[in-house]
Protein backbone atom coordinates (compact mmCIF):
# COMPACT_ATOMS: atom_id res chain seq x y z
CA UNK A 1 0.00 0.00 0.00
CA UNK A 2 1.69 3.33 -0.87
CA UNK A 3 2.05 6.54 2.07
CA UNK A 4 3.44 3.64 4.18
CA UNK A 5 5.14 6.04 6.63
CA UNK A 6 1.57 7.95 6.62
CA UNK A 7 -0.14 5.32 7.66
CA UNK A 8 1.88 4.23 10.36
CA UNK A 9 1.82 8.06 12.30
CA UNK A 10 -2.14 7.79 11.77
CA UNK A 11 -1.40 4.14 13.77
CA UNK A 12 0.90 6.24 16.22
CA UNK A 13 -1.63 8.78 16.56
CA UNK A 14 -4.32 6.57 17.54
CA UNK A 15 -1.88 4.88 20.29
CA UNK A 16 -0.83 7.95 21.77
CA UNK A 17 -4.24 9.01 21.65
CA UNK A 18 -5.50 6.06 23.18
CA UNK A 19 -2.71 5.98 25.67
CA UNK A 20 -3.37 9.43 27.11
CA UNK A 21 -6.64 8.13 27.59
CA UNK A 22 -6.00 5.57 29.71
CA UNK A 23 -3.38 7.65 31.68
CA UNK A 24 -6.38 10.12 32.48
CA UNK A 25 -8.92 7.83 33.29
CA UNK A 26 -6.16 6.06 35.41
CA UNK A 27 -5.42 9.63 37.02
CA UNK A 28 -9.08 10.01 37.62
CA UNK A 29 -9.50 6.65 39.52
CA UNK A 30 -6.76 7.63 41.51
CA UNK A 31 -7.87 10.80 42.81
CA UNK A 32 -11.23 9.35 43.53
CA UNK A 33 -9.41 6.76 45.63
CA UNK A 34 -6.96 9.88 47.49
CA UNK A 35 -10.68 11.21 47.91
CA UNK A 36 -12.08 8.10 49.38
CA UNK A 37 -8.45 7.60 51.61
CA UNK A 38 -7.80 11.08 52.67
CA UNK A 39 -4.69 10.02 50.97
CA UNK A 40 -2.92 13.07 50.77
CA UNK A 41 0.62 11.23 48.78
CA UNK A 42 -1.60 9.65 45.74
CA UNK A 43 -3.27 12.61 45.78
CA UNK A 44 -0.02 15.31 45.49
CA UNK A 45 1.06 12.43 42.59
CA UNK A 46 -1.85 12.92 40.21
CA UNK A 47 -1.20 16.37 40.71
CA UNK A 48 2.14 16.37 39.78
CA UNK A 49 1.47 14.11 36.86
CA UNK A 50 -0.52 16.23 35.24
CA UNK A 51 2.00 17.93 33.51
CA UNK A 52 3.13 14.98 31.74
CA UNK A 53 -0.27 14.92 30.71
CA UNK A 54 -0.59 18.51 29.37
CA UNK A 55 2.65 17.58 27.33
CA UNK A 56 1.42 14.57 25.65
CA UNK A 57 -1.76 16.49 24.69
CA UNK A 58 0.65 19.18 23.01
CA UNK A 59 2.73 16.52 21.39
CA UNK A 60 -0.48 15.13 19.88
CA UNK A 61 -1.94 18.07 18.96
CA UNK A 62 1.65 19.12 16.79
CA UNK A 63 1.30 15.62 15.54
CA UNK A 64 -2.46 16.58 14.45
CA UNK A 65 -1.27 19.82 13.09
CA UNK A 66 2.01 18.66 11.22
CA UNK A 67 -0.19 15.55 9.35
CA UNK A 68 -2.67 17.93 7.94
CA UNK A 69 0.09 20.29 7.32
CA UNK A 70 2.21 18.04 5.22
CA UNK A 71 0.61 14.97 4.60
CA UNK A 72 -2.99 16.92 3.88
CA UNK A 73 -5.26 13.96 5.24
CA UNK A 74 -8.74 13.68 3.52
CA UNK A 75 -11.48 11.95 3.83
CA UNK A 76 -11.87 9.47 6.56
CA UNK A 77 -8.33 9.77 7.35
CA UNK A 78 -9.09 13.74 7.47
CA UNK A 79 -11.78 12.94 10.28
CA UNK A 80 -9.85 10.53 11.79
CA UNK A 81 -6.89 13.54 12.32
CA UNK A 82 -9.13 16.26 13.30
CA UNK A 83 -11.58 13.57 15.66
CA UNK A 84 -8.51 13.50 17.71
CA UNK A 85 -7.08 16.67 17.99
CA UNK A 86 -10.85 17.76 19.52
CA UNK A 87 -10.73 14.39 21.63
CA UNK A 88 -6.85 14.82 22.76
CA UNK A 89 -8.75 17.96 24.54
CA UNK A 90 -11.50 16.53 26.00
CA UNK A 91 -8.97 14.10 27.83
CA UNK A 92 -5.96 17.23 28.86
CA UNK A 93 -9.72 18.41 30.60
CA UNK A 94 -10.70 15.29 32.14
CA UNK A 95 -7.11 15.31 33.60
CA UNK A 96 -7.49 18.87 34.89
CA UNK A 97 -10.65 17.43 36.62
CA UNK A 98 -8.47 14.53 38.33
CA UNK A 99 -6.57 17.47 39.35
CA UNK A 100 -9.51 19.57 40.92
CA UNK A 101 -10.60 15.74 42.87
CA UNK A 102 -7.57 15.44 44.46
CA UNK A 103 -7.10 18.76 45.54
CA UNK A 104 -10.30 18.64 47.52
CA UNK A 105 -9.20 15.30 48.49
CA UNK A 106 -7.91 15.92 52.18
CA UNK A 107 -9.95 18.77 52.80
CA UNK A 108 -13.67 17.06 52.94
CA UNK A 109 -14.09 15.43 56.37
CA UNK A 110 -16.42 12.68 54.39
CA UNK A 111 -18.49 11.74 57.40
CA UNK A 112 -20.90 14.53 56.74
CA UNK A 113 -22.90 13.77 53.58
CA UNK A 114 -22.93 10.07 54.12
CA UNK A 115 -25.63 9.13 51.50
CA UNK A 116 -24.19 11.19 48.60
CA UNK A 117 -21.78 8.44 47.34
CA UNK A 118 -19.15 10.46 45.39
CA UNK A 119 -17.11 7.02 44.88
CA UNK A 120 -20.21 5.65 42.50
CA UNK A 121 -20.81 8.56 40.41
CA UNK A 122 -16.63 8.80 39.75
CA UNK A 123 -16.40 4.99 38.72
CA UNK A 124 -19.56 5.35 36.32
CA UNK A 125 -18.01 8.93 34.97
CA UNK A 126 -14.46 7.54 35.13
CA UNK A 127 -15.98 4.73 32.79
CA UNK A 128 -17.99 6.68 30.59
CA UNK A 129 -14.55 8.19 29.32
CA UNK A 130 -13.05 4.83 29.43
CA UNK A 131 -16.07 3.14 27.30
CA UNK A 132 -15.65 6.33 24.41
CA UNK A 133 -11.64 6.00 24.50
CA UNK A 134 -12.20 2.15 23.69
CA UNK A 135 -14.82 3.58 20.67
CA UNK A 136 -12.23 5.59 19.36
CA UNK A 137 -9.78 2.52 19.50
CA UNK A 138 -12.33 0.26 17.51
CA UNK A 139 -14.40 2.98 15.71
CA UNK A 140 -17.22 1.50 17.58
CA UNK A 141 -20.24 4.08 16.84
CA UNK A 142 -22.55 1.32 18.75
CA UNK A 143 -20.35 2.39 21.83
CA UNK A 144 -20.68 5.67 21.01
CA UNK A 145 -24.31 5.88 21.45
CA UNK A 146 -24.22 4.03 24.61
CA UNK A 147 -21.71 6.55 26.37
CA UNK A 148 -24.22 9.26 25.08
CA UNK A 149 -27.17 7.57 26.82
CA UNK A 150 -25.16 6.85 30.01
CA UNK A 151 -24.53 10.79 30.20
CA UNK A 152 -28.13 11.05 31.15
CA UNK A 153 -28.10 8.59 34.08
CA UNK A 154 -24.90 10.26 35.09
CA UNK A 155 -26.64 13.43 35.34
CA UNK A 156 -29.59 11.98 37.31
CA UNK A 157 -27.41 10.54 39.64
CA UNK A 158 -25.09 14.01 40.28
CA UNK A 159 -28.87 15.80 40.30
CA UNK A 160 -29.74 14.01 42.70
CA UNK A 161 -26.51 13.91 45.05
CA UNK A 162 -26.84 17.75 44.70
CA UNK A 163 -29.83 18.30 46.15
CA UNK A 164 -29.41 15.48 49.30
CA UNK A 165 -26.49 17.70 49.89
CA UNK A 166 -28.59 21.39 49.96
CA UNK A 167 -31.42 19.59 51.71
CA UNK A 168 -29.66 18.02 54.19
CA UNK A 169 -27.43 21.25 54.78
CA UNK A 170 -31.12 23.18 55.03
CA UNK A 171 -32.37 20.97 57.44
CA UNK A 172 -29.86 20.11 59.98
CA UNK A 173 -28.90 21.94 62.89
CA UNK A 174 -25.50 21.01 62.74
CA UNK A 175 -23.67 21.78 65.83
CA UNK A 176 -20.16 22.44 63.24
CA UNK A 177 -22.48 24.71 60.32
CA UNK A 178 -19.03 26.23 59.35
CA UNK A 179 -17.63 22.36 58.62
CA UNK A 180 -20.52 21.52 57.42
CA UNK A 181 -20.93 24.43 54.66
CA UNK A 182 -17.29 24.01 53.50
CA UNK A 183 -18.16 20.08 53.10
CA UNK A 184 -21.01 21.07 51.30
CA UNK A 185 -18.85 23.03 48.33
CA UNK A 186 -16.46 20.24 48.43
CA UNK A 187 -18.80 17.66 47.95
CA UNK A 188 -20.73 20.02 45.41
CA UNK A 189 -17.84 21.00 43.31
CA UNK A 190 -16.90 17.55 43.23
CA UNK A 191 -19.85 16.29 41.83
CA UNK A 192 -20.27 18.81 39.03
CA UNK A 193 -16.68 18.09 38.23
CA UNK A 194 -17.83 14.38 37.92
CA UNK A 195 -20.51 15.54 35.64
CA UNK A 196 -18.02 17.48 33.71
CA UNK A 197 -16.21 14.21 33.49
CA UNK A 198 -18.83 12.42 31.67
CA UNK A 199 -19.67 15.44 29.30
CA UNK A 200 -15.90 14.94 28.15
CA UNK A 201 -16.58 11.35 27.66
CA UNK A 202 -19.57 12.11 25.40
CA UNK A 203 -18.12 14.30 23.48
CA UNK A 204 -15.24 11.67 22.41
CA UNK A 205 -17.70 9.67 21.86
CA UNK A 206 -19.36 12.51 20.20
CA UNK A 207 -16.16 13.33 18.10
CA UNK A 208 -15.68 9.45 17.08
CA UNK A 209 -19.26 8.67 15.88
CA UNK A 210 -18.04 12.01 13.23
CA UNK A 211 -14.98 10.15 12.66
CA UNK A 212 -16.16 6.55 11.67
CA UNK A 213 -19.77 7.64 10.25
CA UNK A 214 -19.22 11.52 9.51
CA UNK A 215 -22.63 11.63 12.06
CA UNK A 216 -22.79 15.07 13.90
CA UNK A 217 -25.73 13.82 15.97
CA UNK A 218 -24.14 13.72 19.17
CA UNK A 219 -22.46 16.61 18.88
CA UNK A 220 -25.99 18.68 18.80
CA UNK B 1 2.07 14.81 -30.40
CA UNK B 2 0.06 15.27 -26.71
CA UNK B 3 -3.17 13.81 -28.23
CA UNK B 4 -1.57 10.99 -29.46
CA UNK B 5 0.83 10.50 -26.55
CA UNK B 6 -2.68 10.40 -24.11
CA UNK B 7 -4.04 8.25 -26.51
CA UNK B 8 -1.55 5.40 -26.41
CA UNK B 9 -1.93 5.90 -22.23
CA UNK B 10 -5.62 5.10 -22.23
CA UNK B 11 -5.65 2.39 -25.20
CA UNK B 12 -3.13 0.30 -22.78
CA UNK B 13 -5.06 0.46 -19.96
CA UNK B 14 -8.42 -0.17 -21.20
CA UNK B 15 -7.52 -3.82 -22.41
CA UNK B 16 -6.98 -4.53 -18.92
CA UNK B 17 -10.52 -3.81 -17.57
CA UNK B 18 -13.48 -5.95 -17.03
CA UNK B 19 -16.87 -4.80 -18.16
CA UNK B 20 -18.69 -1.86 -16.34
CA UNK B 21 -21.51 -1.98 -17.64
CA UNK B 22 -23.67 -0.37 -15.21
CA UNK B 23 -23.47 2.37 -12.83
CA UNK B 24 -22.29 1.06 -10.07
CA UNK B 25 -21.28 2.66 -6.51
CA UNK B 26 -19.83 0.92 -3.76
CA UNK B 27 -20.68 2.49 -0.28
CA UNK B 28 -18.75 1.48 2.55
CA UNK B 29 -19.21 -2.30 3.34
CA UNK B 30 -22.49 -2.94 1.14
CA UNK B 31 -22.75 -3.10 -2.63
CA UNK B 32 -25.49 -1.07 -4.51
CA UNK B 33 -26.50 -0.15 -8.06
CA UNK B 34 -27.57 3.05 -9.12
CA UNK B 35 -30.08 3.33 -11.85
CA UNK B 36 -29.49 6.18 -14.75
CA UNK B 37 -32.53 8.32 -12.77
CA UNK B 38 -30.49 8.10 -9.41
CA UNK B 39 -27.63 9.22 -11.02
CA UNK B 40 -29.73 12.18 -12.70
CA UNK B 41 -30.69 13.10 -9.00
CA UNK B 42 -27.33 12.89 -7.82
CA UNK B 43 -25.94 15.11 -10.38
CA UNK B 44 -27.08 18.74 -10.68
CA UNK B 45 -29.20 19.00 -13.75
CA UNK B 46 -30.55 22.35 -12.88
CA UNK B 47 -28.06 24.39 -13.76
CA UNK B 48 -26.89 21.77 -15.95
CA UNK B 49 -24.93 23.79 -18.92
CA UNK B 50 -23.73 20.47 -20.38
CA UNK B 51 -25.48 17.57 -20.12
CA UNK B 52 -23.89 14.25 -20.70
CA UNK B 53 -25.97 10.74 -21.14
CA UNK B 54 -24.74 7.28 -21.54
CA UNK B 55 -21.19 8.40 -22.97
CA UNK B 56 -18.92 5.57 -24.23
CA UNK B 57 -15.50 6.21 -26.11
CA UNK B 58 -14.21 3.75 -28.05
CA UNK B 59 -10.45 3.61 -29.40
CA UNK B 60 -10.60 0.87 -32.07
CA UNK B 61 -11.55 -1.92 -29.59
CA UNK B 62 -10.70 -0.39 -26.19
CA UNK B 63 -13.76 0.75 -23.96
CA UNK B 64 -12.10 4.02 -23.00
CA UNK B 65 -14.88 5.44 -21.15
CA UNK B 66 -18.04 3.51 -19.87
CA UNK B 67 -21.43 4.96 -19.66
CA UNK B 68 -21.00 7.75 -18.31
CA UNK B 69 -24.12 10.48 -17.52
CA UNK B 70 -23.18 13.15 -15.35
CA UNK B 71 -24.40 17.41 -16.21
CA UNK B 72 -22.21 20.24 -15.55
CA UNK B 73 -23.57 23.09 -13.94
CA UNK B 74 -22.93 26.62 -15.15
CA UNK B 75 -20.39 29.46 -13.68
CA UNK B 76 -18.88 26.91 -11.65
CA UNK B 77 -15.66 24.44 -11.45
CA UNK B 78 -16.17 21.00 -12.12
CA UNK B 79 -12.66 19.23 -11.57
CA UNK B 80 -12.58 15.45 -12.98
CA UNK B 81 -9.91 13.53 -11.19
CA UNK B 82 -8.75 9.97 -11.14
CA UNK B 83 -5.39 8.01 -12.26
CA UNK B 84 -3.53 8.25 -15.47
CA UNK B 85 -5.21 6.36 -17.82
CA UNK B 86 -9.11 6.69 -16.26
CA UNK B 87 -10.79 8.70 -19.44
CA UNK B 88 -10.64 12.01 -17.26
CA UNK B 89 -8.98 13.59 -20.28
CA UNK B 90 -10.65 11.67 -22.93
CA UNK B 91 -14.26 12.63 -21.04
CA UNK B 92 -12.92 16.35 -21.31
CA UNK B 93 -12.44 16.40 -24.93
CA UNK B 94 -15.26 15.04 -25.68
CA UNK B 95 -16.85 18.20 -24.26
CA UNK B 96 -15.86 19.92 -27.58
CA UNK B 97 -15.29 17.06 -29.85
CA UNK B 98 -11.44 17.22 -29.63
CA UNK B 99 -11.44 13.31 -29.84
CA UNK B 100 -13.03 14.08 -33.69
CA UNK B 101 -9.02 14.23 -34.19
CA UNK B 102 -7.97 10.95 -32.90
CA UNK B 103 -9.03 8.52 -35.86
CA UNK B 104 -9.39 5.59 -33.83
CA UNK B 105 -11.58 7.31 -31.22
CA UNK B 106 -15.47 6.24 -31.62
CA UNK B 107 -18.00 8.01 -29.49
CA UNK B 108 -21.48 6.96 -28.29
CA UNK B 109 -24.22 8.38 -26.78
CA UNK B 110 -24.79 12.07 -26.31
CA UNK B 111 -23.51 15.72 -24.85
CA UNK B 112 -25.87 17.93 -24.72
CA UNK B 113 -24.35 21.61 -24.60
CA UNK B 114 -27.28 24.42 -23.67
CA UNK B 115 -29.60 21.47 -24.79
CA UNK B 116 -27.96 20.51 -28.29
CA UNK B 117 -26.53 17.31 -28.68
CA UNK B 118 -22.99 18.46 -30.00
CA UNK B 119 -22.38 15.18 -31.97
CA UNK B 120 -25.64 15.36 -33.76
CA UNK B 121 -24.82 16.14 -38.00
CA UNK B 122 -24.36 19.77 -38.57
CA UNK B 123 -22.60 20.92 -35.26
CA UNK B 124 -20.38 23.67 -36.62
CA UNK B 125 -17.75 22.30 -34.46
CA UNK B 126 -15.98 25.94 -35.19
CA UNK B 127 -18.53 27.73 -33.28
CA UNK B 128 -18.44 25.08 -30.81
CA UNK B 129 -14.68 25.30 -29.82
CA UNK B 130 -15.17 29.53 -30.13
CA UNK B 131 -18.00 28.59 -27.36
CA UNK B 132 -16.17 25.74 -25.57
CA UNK B 133 -12.86 26.77 -25.02
CA UNK B 134 -9.66 25.15 -24.02
CA UNK B 135 -6.73 25.58 -22.28
CA UNK B 136 -3.92 22.81 -22.56
CA UNK B 137 -1.05 21.43 -19.96
CA UNK B 138 1.64 23.25 -21.25
CA UNK B 139 1.13 26.64 -22.70
CA UNK B 140 0.80 26.93 -26.47
CA UNK B 141 1.30 30.30 -27.24
CA UNK B 142 1.70 31.84 -31.04
CA UNK B 143 5.05 32.51 -31.68
CA UNK B 144 3.88 35.83 -32.04
CA UNK B 145 3.42 39.32 -30.30
CA UNK B 146 1.30 38.99 -27.15
CA UNK B 147 -1.03 41.01 -28.54
CA UNK B 148 -1.79 38.97 -31.89
CA UNK B 149 -2.17 36.08 -29.67
CA UNK B 150 -5.25 37.32 -27.98
CA UNK B 151 -6.57 39.11 -31.23
CA UNK B 152 -5.57 35.75 -33.89
CA UNK B 153 -8.94 34.45 -32.65
CA UNK B 154 -11.08 37.51 -33.02
CA UNK B 155 -9.57 38.40 -36.57
CA UNK B 156 -9.90 34.87 -37.96
CA UNK B 157 -13.39 34.72 -36.86
CA UNK B 158 -13.96 37.66 -38.63
CA UNK B 159 -15.20 40.03 -35.25
CA UNK B 160 -12.23 42.47 -35.97
CA UNK B 161 -10.83 44.06 -38.77
CA UNK B 162 -7.32 44.97 -39.15
CA UNK B 163 -4.57 45.05 -41.51
CA UNK B 164 -3.98 47.63 -44.66
CA UNK B 165 -7.35 46.36 -46.57
CA UNK B 166 -9.28 47.70 -43.61
CA UNK B 167 -7.95 50.48 -43.23
CA UNK B 168 -8.74 51.11 -47.05
CA UNK B 169 -12.23 50.12 -46.69
CA UNK B 170 -12.35 52.24 -43.49
CA UNK B 171 -13.29 49.54 -40.86
CA UNK B 172 -10.24 49.30 -39.28
CA UNK B 173 -11.26 48.01 -35.55
CA UNK B 174 -8.04 49.66 -33.60
CA UNK B 175 -9.97 50.49 -30.90
CA UNK B 176 -11.98 47.49 -30.62
CA UNK B 177 -8.89 45.17 -30.48
CA UNK B 178 -7.08 47.50 -27.99
CA UNK B 179 -10.73 47.07 -25.56
CA UNK B 180 -10.36 43.02 -26.65
CA UNK B 181 -7.21 42.84 -26.02
CA UNK B 182 -7.32 44.53 -22.88
CA UNK B 183 -10.43 42.88 -21.32
CA UNK B 184 -9.15 39.62 -22.36
CA UNK B 185 -5.50 40.45 -19.83
CA UNK B 186 -7.53 42.12 -17.25
CA UNK B 187 -9.40 38.73 -17.12
CA UNK B 188 -6.64 36.78 -17.30
CA UNK B 189 -5.18 38.20 -14.43
CA UNK B 190 -2.03 39.55 -17.17
CA UNK B 191 -3.11 42.95 -18.31
CA UNK B 192 -0.60 44.39 -14.94
CA UNK B 193 2.52 42.32 -16.11
CA UNK B 194 2.87 43.06 -20.06
CA UNK B 195 0.86 46.19 -21.06
CA UNK B 196 3.70 48.24 -21.46
CA UNK B 197 5.36 45.32 -24.16
CA UNK B 198 1.88 44.05 -25.89
CA UNK B 199 3.92 43.98 -28.76
CA UNK B 200 6.39 41.64 -27.84
CA UNK B 201 7.15 38.40 -28.74
CA UNK B 202 4.56 35.34 -26.25
CA UNK B 203 7.45 33.22 -26.27
CA UNK B 204 9.59 35.92 -23.87
CA UNK B 205 6.83 35.59 -21.15
CA UNK B 206 7.66 33.04 -18.11
CA UNK B 207 5.87 29.37 -18.49
CA UNK B 208 2.86 30.48 -15.80
CA UNK B 209 2.41 34.17 -17.97
CA UNK B 210 2.39 32.08 -21.29
CA UNK B 211 -0.71 30.05 -19.56
CA UNK B 212 -2.30 33.01 -18.80
CA UNK B 213 -2.08 34.41 -21.75
CA UNK B 214 -3.33 31.57 -23.55
CA UNK B 215 -6.24 31.78 -21.14
CA UNK B 216 -6.45 35.31 -22.35
CA UNK B 217 -6.54 33.76 -25.99
CA UNK B 218 -9.12 31.42 -25.26
CA UNK B 219 -11.74 34.00 -23.40
CA UNK B 220 -10.98 37.02 -25.98
CA UNK B 221 -12.94 34.51 -28.69
CA UNK B 222 -16.08 34.54 -25.97
CA UNK B 223 -16.49 31.01 -24.87
CA UNK B 224 -18.94 30.13 -21.94
CA UNK B 225 -17.34 27.50 -21.23
CA UNK B 226 -13.43 26.76 -21.09
CA UNK B 227 -11.89 23.24 -20.94
CA UNK B 228 -8.53 23.13 -19.17
CA UNK B 229 -6.37 19.75 -19.13
CA UNK B 230 -4.18 19.79 -16.23
CA UNK B 231 -3.46 23.89 -16.37
CA UNK B 232 -0.73 24.40 -13.67
CA UNK B 233 0.80 20.58 -13.91
CA UNK B 234 4.18 22.31 -15.79
CA UNK B 235 4.00 26.07 -13.34
CA UNK B 236 6.23 26.46 -10.34
CA UNK B 237 3.77 26.74 -6.73
CA UNK B 238 3.69 30.45 -7.10
CA UNK B 239 2.91 30.18 -10.94
CA UNK B 240 0.08 27.41 -10.11
CA UNK B 241 -1.28 30.13 -7.40
CA UNK B 242 -2.05 32.44 -10.01
CA UNK B 243 -3.86 30.28 -12.37
CA UNK B 244 -5.99 28.32 -9.01
CA UNK B 245 -7.03 32.35 -7.93
CA UNK B 246 -7.78 32.97 -11.93
CA UNK B 247 -9.71 29.68 -12.39
CA UNK B 248 -11.64 30.94 -9.08
CA UNK B 249 -12.55 34.14 -10.37
CA UNK B 250 -13.18 33.50 -14.23
CA UNK B 251 -16.01 30.65 -12.40
CA UNK B 252 -18.03 34.03 -11.82
CA UNK B 253 -18.48 34.38 -15.55
CA UNK B 254 -17.68 31.47 -16.93
CA UNK B 255 -18.10 27.54 -16.57
CA UNK B 256 -14.60 25.68 -15.72
CA UNK B 257 -14.27 22.18 -16.43
CA UNK B 258 -10.87 21.14 -15.29
CA UNK B 259 -8.59 18.01 -15.16
CA UNK B 260 -5.97 18.06 -12.70
CA UNK B 261 -3.90 14.92 -11.37
CA UNK B 262 -3.14 17.33 -8.05
CA UNK B 263 -6.22 16.27 -6.03
CA UNK B 264 -5.35 18.83 -3.41
CA UNK B 265 -5.48 21.23 -6.41
CA UNK B 266 -9.35 19.60 -7.09
CA UNK B 267 -10.19 20.26 -3.54
CA UNK B 268 -8.91 24.19 -3.53
CA UNK B 269 -10.75 25.17 -6.45
CA UNK B 270 -13.90 23.17 -7.65
CA UNK B 271 -17.40 23.37 -6.51
CA UNK B 272 -18.11 19.51 -7.67
CA UNK B 273 -15.63 16.87 -8.43
CA UNK B 274 -16.27 14.12 -10.58
CA UNK B 275 -13.73 10.63 -9.88
CA UNK B 276 -13.28 8.44 -12.67
CA UNK B 277 -11.29 5.29 -11.50
CA UNK B 278 -9.68 2.92 -13.81
CA UNK B 279 -11.61 1.06 -16.64
CA UNK B 280 -13.09 4.55 -17.64
CA UNK B 281 -15.79 4.68 -14.78
CA UNK B 282 -17.12 7.54 -13.32
CA UNK B 283 -17.32 6.21 -9.28
CA UNK B 284 -18.82 9.12 -7.76
CA UNK B 285 -19.69 12.62 -8.64
CA UNK B 286 -20.92 15.39 -6.14
CA UNK B 287 -20.06 18.27 -4.16
CA UNK B 288 -15.91 18.66 -3.99
CA UNK B 289 -16.26 19.21 -0.13
CA UNK B 290 -18.16 15.44 0.22
CA UNK B 291 -15.68 13.96 -2.10
CA UNK B 292 -13.30 15.06 0.07
CA UNK B 293 -14.73 14.39 3.49
CA UNK B 294 -16.78 11.84 3.14
CA UNK B 295 -17.04 9.94 -0.31
CA UNK B 296 -19.25 7.34 -0.44
CA UNK B 297 -17.47 4.75 -2.28
CA UNK B 298 -14.85 3.17 -0.77
CA UNK B 299 -12.69 3.04 -4.13
CA UNK B 300 -13.00 6.71 -4.42
CA UNK B 301 -11.92 6.73 -0.38
CA UNK B 302 -9.11 4.63 -1.31
CA UNK B 303 -7.65 7.06 -3.96
CA UNK B 304 -8.31 10.46 -2.23
CA UNK B 305 -6.83 8.51 0.93
CA UNK B 306 -3.50 7.24 -1.26
CA UNK B 307 -4.34 3.66 -0.84
CA UNK B 308 -4.02 3.31 -4.12
CA UNK B 309 -3.05 5.13 -7.28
Amino acid sequence: MPRDDYRERLDTLRGEVVSTGETVVGRLRDALVALEDKDDELARRVVEGDDEVNERYLEIEQECVDLIALQQPVAGDLRFVVASFKIVTDLERVGDLAVNLSDRATEARRDRFAEVDVQEIGAFAASMVEDAVEAYENGDIEACRGVAESDDVLDTRCEGATRRVIRELADAAHEDADGSVSDAKNLLLTVRDLERVGDHGVNIAARTLYMVEHEDELLR
Amino acid sequence: MTETTTETEEQSTGTSVGSGDTDTRTTKGESEERTRDEWREYSFSEDAILSVDDLNVYYGDDHALKDISMDIPEKSVTALIGPSGCGKSTFLRCLNRMNDRIKSARVEGTVEYNGEDVYQDGTNLVELRKRIGMVFQAPNPFPKSIRDNIAYGPRKHGDINRGFVASLLGRDDKEEEDELVEESLRKAALWDEVNDRLDDNALGLSGGQQQRLCIARCLAVNPEVILMDEPASALDPVATSKIEDLIEELAKEYTVVVVTHNMQQAARISDQTAVFLTGGELVEYDETDKIFENPESQRVEDYVTGKFG
